[in-house]
């Protein structure tokens, strides 16, 4: 009976815990919305989920930026759904916001919506990712995912000397980032003879998955040199797979140059990565929108890319979150 | 007339000649079909070896079992709700849950009115997140037993909950080194995904402790007896004074609980949380159940069929690694096992029903000679 | 159909033996069936008489033997297949959808449709439904919702379905449970008439005298069996009860000498409100006393609340209002609980609420009384299964083991189960809701002796029934109970046949009092 007491009194500590959660967390969305409807010098930043800290970053970067210029801002997710994006976007156009920064969720799903707030006579900056149209958005900022690719393989050859048994742990088959990693480090690894791609398995850009395949992979083919991954988080899987299995020595190498694989790196247990400068592409977005509002023009072409940059264990310091300190 | 009889009774006799010799066959095939699960196990395993030296090796077979822990743990809580005809559609999103509060635990935790970091200890965290993983579970039970929500919408209701709650803990993101500190005395959660006690895996340890547990739980317990009775026909049960609703609640926070394991041995071996881990696992454990031939309508199935089934899913996905199949294929495999485990299943009730039709069908056959054998008993009710 | 074929049966039955899970319910059963005439088909519960019936009209498919139709054998994959050869039933439960219209219901996969095949030609239907109903004397809308219609008007409903499908062959399962006595008499009408058109009636009834009325033929069946089949003009009444009850009265009842104890069960003014329909009492203001060592009937018909009376006394039902004490003391709380104060119920429906079907018979047993066998955590299995097995001995069930699942055994040997059951719980109050429904002649012995027994042990014991011979034979007391009032508490002796089934219907005195 005793016990009974004590789990009643556990049960509604944790709903009292639950509760407070629950109202700091509307509390804060609820104010922001206020302070920001009144007036038309919003800024409207639209992204994935931050679930993803790259995402988060870079809606980070992009507010904090606005706000140095003297904006408001109003932050949202879409979680990679076309339709909330577009609910999304038709909130902005109703608030008047003065320009929208876009992470968009699908190169053909965002046409119509980008179209809808260009003609609404809002400006729309796209980051990240590109959409299948040009001449809607005022420009389209994204990362060099080819370029990156070819840094991080690169690095890769030449900690195994151009030569050894390696496994490639690709993303989720259906993203075209995907197959553009994969393509670029193709490109550099094949003109090295000596290099064998002894496994190419997907790991749906998932951590737990990519440590249960490589566990597996070990047990097929225990004496392979190194591991090139479509992102950090199955680098990291690797990194815990090796671990496990008490394989040292194995070059594992990533993309996108997340806080959890610097610090790998700078542990030793990864050797590379390349990193997507999130921020940068973010306020640069910002700045270009700043210019747009005050004359009308960007002075920019639409399309831009922004090179990734190389993290190793030599200059793994120089590195914050998604970008340089 | 008395010919179109006689004729009548020769073809009945037949009839029940054939019925015997039917129940004598169907008997044969009931217990292959009892045994299907281990033969589909059995050849899995022959045919890989045939196809990769690498697939029956010691150390392949521990490592692959290990990773059939995971889900044998969580499909164990699921057979439990299985057997009493509900379904647990959160156990995936309490994998992430859990991980994520172990997470937090371990980082420290920020007391703001003291202005403290509280370091809990490893077996705190661990009990600490048993017990949320026992509250989600709670949660269905009150659910389904006080609201009369549907099991399968209550707990995917809390599908969503259980993972926006990892989610807001941890705001997005992951938890990275859990190892510990030495400073704050926390060390030592990874032992959970990496120790080896007596040359096996903690978490292989931890899923054969489970199993004898839930199986005598099941066997010599009047809880078991209950359970299987409340899946069975759960008016009778009630009427027979059974405390069914508790049995309910009990069953699901078992499998919030077992789903909480799971979720910790699953940051352990990562030495690091995502909030997203876990997803869609619920299948994967569901999965397992029913090829154990557990009925989904409840009432039907035991341990040592969901066991099996761990192993048949996860041996064909490491084997298909191993084999270096695409995903593609692999998915469609794994689809195919699940619905020719259930076909089977349906085929062996239906032989079940047949031969208790074909041997009832003898039984009368016997009594039809003694009345004929006996003709006064016949002409004494006429 | 001419009148050349009058004495050739149009449908027969020829030696059909049904067999479900472990019951055999019918065991070389032969009959036929003549154009122009109606078959009456006695027979007490659990005789045979429903399976019978479905395996005429192809409901169910016979485990061995086979139909005739007009001669020639026919095996029909399903009902629909032997309506459109013109064999129609009309089931004791009905089968109507109650969201759907008359016009709807009538013509339920047989629409009419214009001429493109795709449309519904609802003029048509409305035209037909009208002149069906009319033969009935039914002036219903055809579009008016089932729904909203008295259950005798469903009824007629059902058989004006089958009157459109143009049966050759009517087969009606009870069809005036649910009629009050003018729609009998148009019910009867219509009979006549069908049968002068040629189509053959095949009519179960449990109103002996009513059904004996309409009959040209009679046949009776018993436990399984066609025990006599004859012309209607040769027989009468009471050698159809002789018939259909088949041993001597004394065999099957038991007698007893009571010896009555102090008062176990006492009921003051107890009313439960109508599961099905709130704002309905199901029982209202009942008292009764039962004595430890006494054995008393309630006698009543479908709805007269003897079932929501039992189940109340066992937890299962809210009380409205009203005391019940156990021994003395006032007796609350759930089933479970009233189960340990001492008080257990044999359900009236064994399939659903009494026996877990997934179960062996030994676990089916000892369900209710499992936690008795703890020691420490686990369960003593070896105790378990003493106890087990001293009751199957004790309720003289026969089973292979106690390891045997439940569906292989007949319907009285699970109704053993049930009763063995409700004992292991160690009762000083054993309530039965018709004890000895779908149960063969032999084990209804059984179960009265064994009732009778733990009387004589001490047990108070009160039991429903539909059957008068039960009523009339087996209790030491008897209580009629009519739309759960309680009219008479009598001792079986001193109330005759005739008296006690004019004051179950209820159509004498009750009926007028309520609608006045």
């Amino acid at each position: 009976m005793f016990q009974h007491k004590r789990g009643r009194v556990l049960i509604s500590a944790t709903a009292v815990t639950a509760g407070l959660l629950l109202m700091t967390a509307c509390g804060s969305s609820g104010s922001d919305a206020k302070a920001s409807s009144s007036k038309s010098n919003l800024i409207a930043i639209i992204t994935p989920s931050p679930d993803n800290p790259f995402f988060k970053a870079e809606a980070d970067a992009a507010g904090a930026k606005a706000k140095s210029l003297g904006y408001k801002t109003s932050v949202a997710s879409h979680d990679d759904d076309p339709n909330k994006q577009s609910e999304l976007i038709d909130a902005a156009i109703s608030r008047k916001a003065a320009a929208i920064i876009l992470d968009n969720a699908g190169a053909d799903a965002s046409i119509g919506p980008v179209r809808k707030a260009t003609e609404a006579g809002i400006p729309v900056f796209l980051i990240d990712r590109e959409i299948n149209q040009t001449g809607i958005a005022k420009a389209q900022i994204v990362s060099n995912n080819s370029q990156g690719a070819q840094l991080s393989a690169q690095q890769f050859v030449k900690a195994l000397d151009g030569k050894g048994d390696y496994v490639e742990l690709t993303g989720k088959e259906s993203d075209t980032n995907a197959g553009v990693r994969s393509k670029g480090y193709a490109d550099v690894i094949s003109q090295y003879p000596d290099m064998k791609r002894v496994v190419r398995q997907t790991a749906n850009w998932d951590q737990q998955e990519a440590f249960t395949k490589m566990e597996t992979i070990l047990q097929r083919f225990p004496r392979i040199k190194g591991v090139i991954a479509g992102n950090d988080t199955m680098a990291l899987g690797a990194v815990a797979a090796l671990k496990s299995a008490k394989r040292t020595g194995v070059v594992v190498v990533g993309f996108d140059g997340s806080p959890d694989a610097i610090a790998q790196i700078k542990a030793g247990t990864m050797d590379a990565t390349a990193l997507q400068p999130a921020a940068l592409g973010a306020q640069r977005a910002v700045e270009q929108a700043d210019t747009y509002i005050k004359t009308g023009k960007t002075g920019q072409p639409e399309k831009q890319s922004i090179d990734c940059e190389l993290v190793t264990k030599d200059n793994a310091d120089e590195f914050g979150v998604f970008a340089r300190r | 007339m008395t010919d179109t009889l006689a004729k009548d009774h020769e073809t009945v006799r037949a009839q029940q000649r054939t019925a015997a010799a039917q129940a004598r066959r169907l008997k044969t095939l009931d217990s292959l079909f009892e045994l299907r699960a281990f033969i589909a196990l059995g050849v899995l395993i022959v045919v890989f070896s045939l196809l990769s030296d690498s697939f029956l090796t010691v150390d392949n077979v521990i490592t692959m079992t290990r990773h059939v822990a995971i889900n044998a743990i969580l499909a164990l809580g699921m057979l439990l709700v299985i057997l009493k005809g509900g379904i647990d559609l959160s156990v995936g999103s309490t994998v992430g849950l859990s991980g994520v509060i172990a997470g937090e635990l371990l980082q420290g935790l920020h007391l703001s009115p003291f202005d403290v970091v509280a370091y809990p200890q490893v077996w705190a965290v661990i009990v600490i997140c048993i017990a949320v993983g026992a509250l989600v579970g709670a949660v269905n039970g009150i659910l389904v037993t006080r609201l009369n929500v549907a099991p399968f919408i209550a707990t995917l209701g809390m599908l969503y909950v259980a993972r926006a709650t990892a989610m807001l803990i941890s705001n997005g993101t992951t938890y990275p080194d859990l190892a510990g500190n030495p400073s704050t005395h926390n060390t030592g959660f990874d032992w959970l995904g990496q120790g080896r006690p007596l040359g096996l895996p903690v978490a292989v340890w931890i899923m054969i402790v489970l199993a004898a547990l839930v199986a005598a739980l099941l066997r010599s317990t009047p809880f078991g007896r209950w359970l299987y009775a409340t899946g069975g026909n759960e008016r009778a049960t009630e009427l027979s004074g059974v405390p069914v609703k508790r049995v309910k609640m009990a069953v699901y926070v078992i499998s919030g609980a077992c789903a909480a394991i799971s979720g910790l041995i699953i940051a352990s071996e990562l030495t690091s949380a995502a909030p997203q881990a876990g997803d869609t696992f619920e299948l994967n454990a569901i999965a397992a159940v029913v090829i154990g031939g557990a009925a989904l309508s409840g009432g039907r199935g035991n341990v040592r069929g969901t066991l099996v089934g761990a192993f048949v899913i996860g041996f064909l996905a490491d084997g298909l690694v191993i084999l270096g199949v695409s995903t593609f294929w692999q998915m469609l495999i794994k689809g195919a096992v699940i619905i020719v485990a259930v076909i089977l299943d349906q085929s062996q009730q239906r032989f079940r029903r047949r031969r208790a039709a074909a041997s009832a069908v003898a039984v009368a056959a016997e009594d039809a000679e003694d009345d004929s054998r006996n003709p006064q008993r016949v002409t004494s009710e006429a | 159909m001419t009148t050349a074929t009058r004495t050739a049966p149009v449908l027969r039955a020829a030696d059909v033996t049904k067999v479900y899970g472990g019951t055999q319910a019918l065991k070389g059963v032969s009959l036929d069936i003549v154009a122009g005439r109606t078959m009456v088909l006695f027979g007490e519960n659990g005789a045979g008489k429903s399976t019978l019936m479905k395996i005429l009209s192809a409901v169910e498919s016979p485990s061995t033997g086979h139909i005739e139709l007009d001669g020639r054998p026919v095996a029909f994959g399903n009902a629909r297949q032997a309506a459109d050869h013109g064999i129609s039933i009309i089931h004791q439960e009905l089968s109507l959808c109650p969201n759907l219209s008359i016009q709807d219901n009538l013509f339920l996969g047989r629409e009419h449709t214009h001429q493109g095949g795709v449309l519904v030609d609802r003029a048509a239907q409305r035209k037909l439904a009208r002149q069906v109903l009319g033969r009935l004397d039914e002036s219903l809308d055809p579009d008016a919702l089932v729904s909203e219609l008295r259950l005798g008007q469903q009824q007629l409903v059902e058989i004006a379905r089958a009157l459109l499908q143009q049966a050759r062959v009517l087969i009606m399962d009870e069809p005036t449970s649910a009629l009050s006595a003018p729609e009998v008499e148009v019910l009867f009408h219509v009979i006549r008439e069908l049968k002068s058109a040629g189509v053959a009636i095949v009519y179960i009834s449990h109103h002996l005298e009513e059904a004996l009325s309409i009959a040209d033929d009679v046949a009776v069946l018993r436990d399984g069996r066609m025990v006599a089949t004859a012309r209607a003009e040769d027989v009468d009444l009471p050698w159809i009860v002789r018939k259909m009850v088949g041993r001597e009265q004394a065999s099957l009842f038991p007698a007893r000498e009571p010896a009555l104890g102090a008062a176990a069960l006492e009921v003051e003014e107890l009313s439960v409100a109508d599961p099905t329909s709130p704002g309905r009492l199901a029982v209202d203001s009942v008292s009764l006393t039962l004595r430890a060592g006494e054995m008393v009937g309630i006698y009543g018909l479908m709805g007269s609340g003897r079932t929501e009376l039992l189940e109340c006394l066992a937890g299962r039902l809210p009380v409205a209002s009203g005391v019940v004490r156990l021994q003395g003391r006032r007796l609350t709380g759930d089933i479970r609980r009233r189960i340990a104060a001492g008080l257990a119920l044999v359900p009236e429906d064994r399939q659903r609420d009494g026996l877990v079907q997934s179960m062996t018979v030994g676990q089916n047993i000892s369900l209710a009384s499992v936690s008795r066998f703890v020691r420490r955590v686990l369960l003593d299995r070896r105790a378990e299964a003493d106890a087990v097995n001293s009751t199957i001995a004790g309720v003289t069930v026969k089973t292979a083991g106690a390891d045997a699942p439940i569906g292989s055994l007949s319907g009285g040997n699970q109704q053993k189960v049930v009763i063995g059951k409700a004992l292991m719980t160690g009762p000083r109050v054993l309530l039965l809701d018709e004890p000895s429904r779908g149960v063969d002649v032999g084990a209804k012995a059984d179960v009265f002796k064994m009732m009778a027994q733990q009387a004589h042990n001490g047990l108070a014991v009160l039991f429903s029934t539909s059957e008068a011979e039960e009523a009339l034979h087996v209790p030491d007391r008897l209580l009629v109970l009519v739309r759960g009032r309680l009219v008479a508490d009598v001792h079986p002796h001193e109330i005759t046949r005739d008296r006690l089934m004019s004051l179950a219907d209820g159509a004498d005195t009750t009926d007028e009092a309520h609608h006045d």
